[in-house]
């Protein structure tokens, strides 16, 4: 009964950005309306009973016993009878987590965004659910086509968001990433084409359940290409290097609260399509490695290009960029505890770098203003706004209480764990210098003696941004101090793919 | 010429270059010695890693990376100039990403 709640993750967002892309001009009305469904977005997945969807009510033959009565023995001893003919949604312990948050990111940016904007724009809030809709499918989807469709919307959305927020140069930005895509998005969806016409199949346990019962040769070149496509379109998707610089620069072309959506986004789509590459090809151990690899060079290189920009949008960018490289570590390192780290490290990411770019956002709201050396003594504005932005880089940087220490502590546990204590150590070490560069734009903001030709406007910062901090640090301390509220539900996901 | 005079050196290079006005401040200085540090630091302890295939390449290529590193650095100027948002660029690098990841996931996985 309470499966049929599930395809409503997808199909609230989706109704209720093209409802409100039609009231473009009743301000009132978006307000009201955007703020009721996005509270909706957290709630649905907790109310959401596990198990799968058969769209269409397609389900496979051995689980229809009405069909299956009857059928000759040729299908029924075969691999046609437990096949999946239509899409799949599953919702697990996991999924419920990651949408919850997912859907609390949103509310939050939402909420936000309504609030700092003195004409609130149903096309912006459609961009914006349309998104969180994409990326909600994405973890939901045990399709590879339904997944990749909803990657595309996904970037879509993301540009979307970014071509709205009239920042300087935004068009150049977005059109950069769309062309970047244009290489990307077209190569993983090759990627997914070869993996159907090797196995036959979208479905991604059909297509696991074909390469484990000797269906498909495992070693098939063919395969070991299209992991090669899929893994490509996971770094684009992910901004993960080659694709780091684009991804910042779109983070910081993007207004705060597009920025902390979009991130979210982000986040999700590389845990969904990291676990989807860990299912299908974890039988490679070379999969594994090459994901280690690729995200301990987007640690190194987003993290040192974080510390030496002058625009703290564009840190943000690239710390949130560098973040991702933790989660890519866990998934990585394939064990139990390293995949749950990794997990717990994704919820942990997206509500951190939100929290971090509303409490930035603050500063641009005020000054307009986002080049550092233009900027300092924003503490004495408003000194409790400057301490939740403090609290917020202390989470980022792994501070205890506070809940990313809980998924570094893990991550560098499994690390050890594993046999690899050297990712241990560079995690602990960019951890430091996370903190340091986040300490560098906080003290030429906040601490330092306000630049004479500082102009600081008069606005006050709307409440609803300081609620939407507050909750952020309350989700923050309370995963710091209970992480098994995560943990327990990411562990059934992590221990299915070792 | 030592470290932190070569580091500076080639960042009023690139402040010329771009002609920035602003003059080069602490911030700024220690900043990029942070990552240039952060940079060869973490370069060498990923390196140890490779004790996993084989102990000996593992120190032959921590002492080769350690000593080109002190040659050629500092490495952060040159990184920042090829990591920046030039169009050229990015596509510079993905196509080179594709043809690294497809050929080491053709040949990794067949021979690792």
């Amino acid at each position: 009964m309470m499966d049929s709640l599930m395809p409503l993750m997808v199909i609230i967002p989706i109704a209720s950005a093209l409802f409100l892309n039609l009231l473009h001009d009743k301000d009132r009305t978006i307000k009201i309306l955007a703020i009721v469904t996005a509270l909706v977005l957290p709630i649905i997945p907790l109310l959401t009973g596990y198990g799968s969807h058969y769209f269409g009510g397609y389900a496979p033959l051995s689980q229809n016993s009405v069909i299956a009565q009857g059928l000759p023995a040729i299908i029924t001893s075969t691999q046609l009878f437990v096949f999946h003919p239509g899409i799949v949604y599953v919702f697990g312990s996991a999924q419920k987590v990651m949408i919850f948050v997912l859907g609390i990111v949103a509310f939050f940016a939402i909420f936000t965004a309504l609030n700092e904007t003195k004409k609130p724009s149903g096309v912006y809030t459609y961009l914006m659910f349309m998104g969180t809709a994409a990326a909600t499918a994405i973890l939901l989807s045990d399709d590879i086509f339904n997944f990749y469709v909803f990657f595309e919307i996904a970037a879509l959305a993301q540009i979307g968001i970014v071509i709205a927020s009239n920042v300087k140069n935004n068009y150049e930005t977005a059109l950069k990433y769309i062309i970047l895509g244009n290489i990307a998005g077209p190569l993983l969806l090759l990627g997914i084409a070869l993996l159907l016409g090797v196995t036959g199949n979208v479905n991604i346990t059909d297509i696991i359940y074909s390469i484990k019962n000797g269906y498909v040769n495992p070693q098939n070149p063919v395969l070991l290409m299209a992991l090669a496509l899929i893994t490509f379109g996971w770094l684009y998707g992910s901004g993960l290097p080659p694709f780091h610089t684009i991804k910042s620069a779109l983070y910081s072309k993007a207004l705060p609260h597009g920025a902390a959506l979009i991130q979210a986004i982000t986040v999700f789509i590389m845990v969904a399509l990291g676990v989807m590459i860990l299912r299908i090809f974890s039988y490679l151990s070379f999969s594994k490695m090459a994901i280690i690899a690729v995200s301990l060079l987007a640690l190194v290189l987003s993290i040192t290009m974080a510390i030496v920009q002058t625009d703290f949008k564009r840190t943000l960018g690239y710390l949130a960029v560098g973040e991702l490289g933790y989660i890519g570590i866990g998934l990585g390192l394939g064990t139990t505890l390293g995949i749950t780290a990794g997990l717990f490290q994704a919820i942990n990411e997206a509500i951190i770098t939100a929290f971090l770019f509303i409490g930035f956002g603050t500063v641009l709201y005020k000054t307009r203003i986002s080049d550092t050396r233009k900027l300092g003594g924003m503490m004495f504005e408003n000194p409790r706004v400057a301490l939740l932005v403090l609290l917020a880089g202390l989470a980022m940087a792994g501070v205890p209480p506070l809940n990313a220490f809980q998924s570094k502590l893990m991550l560098i546990q499994a690390s050890v764990q594993a046999g690899v204590p050297e990712l241990g150590i560079i995690m602990i070490l960019l951890s430091i210098v996370t903190f340091m560069t986040f300490m560098r734009a906080f003290y030429i903001i906040y601490m330092r003696p306000k630049p004479a030709e500082l102009e600081i406007h008069d606005y006050k910062i709307p409440k609803a941004t300081i609620i939407s901090l507050v909750a952020f640090l309350i989700i923050c301390l309370t995963l710091g101090l209970f992480p098994q509220i995560a943990t327990s539900n990411l562990q059934t996901l992590a221990s299915s793919l070792v | 010429m030592s470290v932190y005079d070569s580091i500076l050196k080639r960042i009023r290079e690139i402040q010329g270059k771009t002609e920035e006005e602003e003059p080069l401040t602490n911030i700024s200085a220690s900043s990029m010695l942070t990552a240039e540090i952060t940079l060869i630091s973490s370069l060498l302890i990923a390196l140890i890693m490779v004790r996993l295939i084989s102990k000996t390449l593992m120190i032959v290529l921590v002492i080769a990376v350690f000593f080109i590193a002190l040659m050629i650095s500092p490495i952060m100027p040159k990184l920042m100039r090829e990591q920046n948002d030039s169009f050229s660029n990015m596509i510079f690098y993905i196509v080179l990403a594709l043809g690294i990841i497809v050929a080491l996931f053709y040949w990794g996985n067949l021979n690792v």
